[in-house]
């Protein structure tokens, strides 16, 4: 009887320390990439297996969950394209054009090796639900499938720097399970007002074998907008909340 | 020669485009963001240089080949050189900016050099005022585009009409004075936005619009509702007739958006003239609208397919007395130099058979595939512009390369088929094949 006692005791202290709530880890890492609202500089370099390089400067703005909106500063030939995304919904606004018009989600806005996804992310909790999680040395892996069809990835594998919390490697994969890309998060950089973070994602695709894509963070900053910013008719005006 | 010459301009884009493509191996290197990057300036200067060679696969059996070319010959093929600088710049202070968007444009055809006139060449130029997210104004020349469709806007009561043929060419604004006013919520309904726009036709500003001496008012109510979105849109004032209309659009799935117009235009005048050259203005309420779809497929081709009723188009019978009468006139000239009846059917081209879709039911459908082969930024396309009406149309392949930093490489083909007295044979081209190179700055 002492011995089932003891038993007893020994799992309910020792149970809490392994169940991982994986859906709160995955709130956290996402925390700890972003704010929640921000305002946001990236670099995308498309980098092709001979070393030839196209970068596009992106400026973008978050609120809340779903939404988002940036614009292109560079190259000459993108500046001022500008995107906004409301939860599902997606426009894309060319200067030249003049009038936003409704893309579909999975349409890239730009050439090359990136999509949308990787330009308009919003949290991974907010997307993906975690299915499995589990402690590897010195790193979580989190297993993550897409919350709705309307996600461009449909599963992702993500391991995370268990210290830190931060992403280190996503694998993205379709529903069969095929490699789509994989994301390097390197140079955790501080960017003041509490935002430490990979600086750098790099990603490779056995669908572009050879080819690399870069993003290069260079400011994130917390920063709250008005939910007016994000609608279609502000969208030629993004760049004026810089 | 004039050949020799577009091959050259074509030769050496292809040079280009070879050299860049082997010049740019790089060594490996550390990937920088310089902060001086992202400095924002209150001021901005750019745009772009473009020249596009094109030459004209004359059809000499055309109605409107005649009607332009009755008294001179030149040859199967004529050749077209065309310069543009678009060069636009804003200043930004406070809640203001100023922005100006113009356009140089130079050719050189058969006829000689030619440019545009100097009061078009100010595409945009106005001063906007947002004290706030939720209001913005602007004053002076600007493009006020409305509508859902991608070729075709029924709706677009307060813009020039859009080139079918490139529906992405940036057009021409008129002086208005505008607001925008936006607000969000919660819920189904997501945003509201109204834009009330006065408009001026008066000598000298908007006086190509329509009538002068008017002041003519516009309003767009914008809703995202229940994640679609929805315009009502009017226009009223007296230098055109009364107009409303709505158009919406929606993505379905994730890779299909669907959308579509709808214009109803009070009191629309139209100028028929039939196979004897007798004319007749008739006065009618028009009902315009689209309906188009955009779907994107796992291997990226995109297809844009849209409808359009057009309610102030000419039946096939009537195309085909004007194409006929056109013909007469021809024969006329022919044989006893008399260009009357040709004079006649010009008088009745301009603005009116002439526009740039005078029938009532076209179809369009334009395949684009992104990248093919892994080639990045290389975008070839397919579009056909079909006149349901008498089942002729226009087929356009093009191929279009973005790889080389601010230089777009864009090569095209379009060729015009259908039967006698149809719309797309009786213009006055069989053929078209054009380059463009534009250069941003």
């Amino acid at each position: 009887m002492k011995t089932i006692l003891i038993c007893l005791f020994a799992l309910l202290i020792t149970v809490p320390g392994y169940a991982i709530d994986g859906t709160q880890l995955l709130k956290q890492i996402d925390r700890n990439l972003n704010p929640e609202s921000y305002e946001m500089y990236r670099k995308l370099i498309n980098v092709e297996p001979n070393g030839r390089k196209m970068e596009y400067t992106f400026y973008s703005v978050k609120k809340g969950l779903d939404k988002l909106a940036g614009v292109f500063l560079a190259p000459a030939s993108e500046k001022g394209r500008s995107t906004l995304r409301l939860g599902d919904n997606m426009w894309l606004y060319i200067p030249n054009v003049g009038k936003p018009v409704r893309i579909t989600s999975l349409q890239s806005v730009i050439g090359g090796v990136f999509n949308n996804a990787d330009i308009l992310s919003l949290d991974y909790a907010a997307e993906y639900d975690v299915q499995n999680v589990e402690e590897k040395g010195n790193e979580y892996f989190l297993q993550l499938k897409a919350k709705t069809k309307t996600v461009a990835y449909d599963r992702l594998n993500l391991w995370a720097d268990k210290n830190k919390k931060l992403p280190v490697k996503i694998e993205c994969l379709t529903e069969a399970g095929m490699l789509i890309k994989t994301l390097y998060f390197k140079e955790v950089k501080d960017f003041g007002g509490g935002i430490v973070r990979p600086s750098v994602i790099e990603t490779d695709s056995p669908l572009y074998k050879g080819y690399k894509s870069i993003m290069i963070f260079a400011k994130i900053k917390q920063k709250d907008f008005k939910d007016e910013v994000f609608t279609l008719t502000f969208m030629p005006n993004i760049e004026s909340l810089r | 020669m004039r050949k020799s010459l577009f091959l050259w301009a074509l030769g050496w884009a292809i040079v280009c485009l070879v050299l860049s493509w082997g010049s740019f191996t790089l060594a490996e290197e550390e990937y920088k963001f310089d902060p001086s990057e992202i400095e924002k300036k209150p001021y901005y200067i750019g745009g772009y240089l473009e020249f596009r060679p094109v030459i004209f696969g004359l059809d000499r059996d055309a109605s409107l080949y005649k009607l332009k070319f009755f008294k001179r010959d030149e040859g199967k093929t004529i050749e077209e050189y065309n310069g543009k600088l678009q060069l636009e710049g804003s200043f930004e202070k406070g809640i203001a900016r100023l922005f100006v968007r113009s356009n140089f444009d130079l050719k050189y055809s058969y006829l000689g050099w030619d440019h545009n006139e100097t009061k078009t060449m100010i595409y945009e130029g106005y001063l906007s005022l947002k004290p706030t997210p939720s209001l913005s104004f602007k004053f002076g020349k600007q493009i006020l585009l409305w509508g859902k469709g991608y070729a075709f806007n029924p709706v677009a009561f307060v813009s020039k009409p859009k080139d079918p043929d490139d529906p992405e060419l940036a057009l021409e604004g008129y002086i208005t004075a505008s607001a925008d006013y936006i607000k969000s919520f919660q819920g189904p309904l997501k945003t509201i936005s109204i834009t009330p726009v006065i408009f001026p036709v008066y000598k000298d500003t908007n006086d190509d619009f329509g009538k002068v001496n008017k002041l003519d008012f516009a309003g767009k109510l914008y809703l995202l509702l229940y994640d679609t979105d929805i315009d009502f849109i009017a226009m009223t004032g007296g230098s055109r007739t009364s107009r409303v209309g709505m158009d919406f659009s929606k993505n379905i799935t994730t890779n299909l958006e669907i959308h579509g117009e709808f214009a109803y235009v009070n009191n629309q005048t139209k100028k028929v003239i039939d196979s004897q050259g007798n004319t007749s203005d008739s006065e009618f309420d028009a009902k315009s609208y689209l309906l188009g779809l955009r779907y994107l497929t796992a291997s990226d081709t995109t297809f844009i397919f849209e409808y359009y009723r057009n309610g102030t188009g000419f039946s096939h019978l009537e195309m085909k007395d004007y194409f006929t009468f056109i013909d007469k006139g021809y024969d006329l000239f022919l044989l006893k130099g008399n260009k009357s009846l040709l004079k006649k059917a010009s008088d009745v081209t301009e603005g009116n058979y002439g526009r740039s879709n005078p029938s009532k039911d076209y179809l369009y459908l334009r395949i684009s595939q992104k990248e093919p082969f892994n080639i990045l930024y290389f975008t070839p396309a397919i579009t056909t512009i079909m006149n349901l009406n008498d089942q002729s149309f226009s087929i356009s392949p093009e191929l279009l390369y973005t790889g080389i930093k601010n230089l777009e490489i864009r090569l095209r083909a379009i060729g015009l088929l259908g039967g006698k007295w149809t719309e797309f044979r009786e213009k006055q081209n069989d053929y078209r094949l054009e380059l463009r190179v534009r250069y941003y700055f």
